[in-house]
């Protein structure tokens, strides 16, 4: 076998899913892991002062999920076909299932966002206050009563779309892993890792993310001083998990990587191809150096998870590195060549890129507008 | 502020786990059950093609005949011949490898095709795309482990050969069985024992590709060499 070979004629093909498809599951895991992150801390301190944090993210998560089901539609041969997943549906596909699993995350995420916010716009909308027309038309019927009032009558609805979110929030991460896995000719995404890839990845930009729009929404929003010192406490709670989010991912991409060392010549192609191939640079500079140990390092320290601009510095930093990280494993695994011995090539289209960069673009003026237009604030305090 | 919790007791609790465990016991069997269901009904014809390497000269013949039978678009190929040489000057050797789409029973890209588009003909166990519910998703071409798929750029959907089914079901050959100078190419009916491939198969030892991954191809390799079976891995390492 140590012969040498020469390849004369062979046919290369290319990597089918390119990076529109990678920016869907990254910011697909990025709104599941951001609404387990925020709802999972909820659970933790159980106090009023954390609800505006959880309505970021509520709110955020859901208009990514609908937006960003246009990257898979813009992928698609026949864009206008799109909705034949739903109705024409191949059950032993797993691609097929996220048709529903992103509509039901859709679904759940804008039922808790209505009841998170419902109190504080109707109290709002009653005293004519900013966008109080808005909100009279998203609330319906003006109930009577304070925010607590109406947020104790509207309490287990909220918890049960709370329930029901975070359910199809933990499936969404699982059902990214198992879909990669299901493709058994591709070495490097054939394995159980995934699931738990997905999982982590999730919840590392989820912690960044919460920090990182929570801060954005401080400053953008009019919250007053005492709630901003509360939310200080809260965020630097999140910087504290971002920390072990980050230590748990490094974990899990250290069993990734080891695994694919004993899985024959495909695992050693895949681990050459991150190591010292043509993913390198990204897969040393900016998965590990920016995306794990800078942010590890900025949140170790109290001082760093205290500091505002440090705190920052490391959610961006996690936020592009678990870019990356799913980035290299994607298009990485389908430069794996099939039948022949050269690296695929990924196409470039520019079209696509500059279609993904509008839509995040509109992503992030819609979440700087909603802090401008919704009550993401406690007001009790006004109403006292 | 004190919420009222919901209490759940371990009965409730241990209840909705087994009703869980239960539906994801039934959804495995429906899957197995619906994937024996796709796969060639017995006593029907089950096409298949053995390809002698011995006789194969390299001459691109198939490929050819391929792009012309079915107006495959510029710089695609249904059909096509890989072609290596092994070994230091003066002991070297040329091998071929001709490809097509393996017709696999256990096709990962019927299993993974979201729509149902990939589908396999239950009266011979040919593997089709249908072009009108395509939806030019592009994950069987990254679901096929033999790289027998493209992204047909005319139609817009995913294509591959489909062992020429409009020239086998009025009792002609594939266009690449045709055009073979070599007449490397056997094509038939693995169920038939009168065939000439089920009689080429009882006295030639046979490989497939990537017989690991279980997947079952119905095109079978004559004396192919190893280091064209798969890929060249260690070029890259």
């Amino acid at each position: 076998m140590n012969e040498i070979i020469q390849h004369i004629h062979w046919i290369n093909h290319g990597v089918a899913l390119g990076y529109l498809i990678a920016c869907y599951l990254f910011f697909f895991s990025l709104a599941e892991g951001t609404h387990i992150v925020s709802h999972l801390s909820w659970l933790y301190y159980r106090q009023d002062n954390y609800r505006p944090l959880e309505k970021v993210g509520s709110f955020l998560p859901f208009i990514i999920l609908c937006f960003v089901s246009l990257f898979l539609i813009a992928d698609l041969g026949h864009p206008e076909r799109a909705m034949t997943m739903a109705y024409h549906w191949n059950w032993t596909a797993p691609v097929a299932y996220g048709v529903y699993v992103v509509l039901l995350c859709i679904i759940s995420y804008a039922f808790h966002s209505y009841y998170l916010f419902l109190p504080e716009m109707i109290v709002t909308a009653r005293g004519g206050k900013g966008f109080s027309s808005l909100y009279r038309l998203l609330a319906g019927a003006m109930e009577a009563g304070s925010t607590e009032d109406i947020r104790q009558r509207h309490h287990s609805k909220e918890r049960f779309w709370a329930n029901a979110s975070v359910t199809m929030s933990v499936v969404g991460l699982i059902y990214l892993g198992f879909m990669l896995s299901s493709f058994k000719g591709r070495v490097a995404w054939n394995s159980a890792v995934m699931i738990f890839i997905f999982i982590s990845q999730g919840l590392s930009t989820g912690a960044a993310f919460l920090i990182l729009f929570s801060q954005i929404k401080n400053v953008i929003g009019n919250p007053s001083e005492k709630d901003i010192r509360d939310q200080e406490t809260y965020l630097s709670g999140l910087s504290r998990f971002l920390k072990y989010a980050i230590l748990v991912q490094a974990i899990v991409w250290g069993v990734y990587l080891l695994q694919l060392r004993y899985v024959g010549q495909g695992g050693q192609a895949m681990i050459h191809l991150l190591f010292s191939g043509p993913r390198s640079n990204q897969f040393w500079l900016l998965q590990v150096t920016v995306g794990l140990a800078l942010p590890f390092v900025l949140s170790f320290f109290k001082a760093g998870r205290k500091s505002p601009i440090l705190r920052l510095i490391a959610a961006i930093a996690a936020i592009l590195g678990s870019f990356f990280g799913i980035i290299n494993l994607f298009i990485g695994g389908q430069m794996l060549p099939m039948t022949s011995h050269q690296w695929e090539k990924v196409p470039s289209d520019p079209e696509k890129v500059l279609f993904g960069a509008i839509v995040t673009a509109v992503i992030l003026v819609i979440f700087l507008i909603s802090y401008k237009m919704l009550p993401y604030e406690n007001i009790q305090s006004e109403e006292a | 502020m004190a919420h009222p919790e919901i209490q759940v007791s371990r009965r409730q609790f241990l209840g909705k786990v087994g009703i869980s465990a239960a539906a994801l016991g039934a959804a495995s069997i429906l899957i197995q059950a619906d994937r024996t269901a796709g796969a060639a009904t017995p006593g029907m014809k089950k096409f298949a093609m053995v390809i002698d390497t011995n006789r194969c000269i390299c001459c691109h013949g198939c490929t050819i005949a391929c792009l012309s039978e079915n107006n495959v678009p510029d710089g695609y190929y249904r059909s096509w011949v890989k072609k290596i040489s092994k070994g230091r000057f003066p002991n070297t050797s040329f091998h071929f490898l001709p490809r097509l789409c393996n017709h696999c029973e256990d096709a990962p890209c019927l299993n993974l095709c979201p729509t149902g588009a990939t589908y396999r003909t239950k009266d011979d166990g040919v593997v089709h795309v249908n072009r009108d519910i395509c939806v030019g998703c592009h994950v069987c071409i990254d679901a096929c482990p033999y790289g027998a798929r493209f992204f047909n750029p005319m139609t817009h959907t995913a294509d591959k050969c489909d062992f020429c089914y409009h020239r086998i079901t009025q009792g002609m050959e594939p266009a690449c069985v045709t055009a073979c100078t070599g007449r490397a190419r056997i094509f038939g009916d693995l169920n038939d024992p009168k065939s000439e491939i089920v009689k080429y198969l009882n006295i030639h030892s046979t490989q497939t590709i990537r017989a690991d991954l279980d997947t079952h191809p119905k095109v079978h390799y004559v004396m192919a060499d190893e280091a064209i079976l798969g890929a060249d891995y260690s070029a890259l390492i």
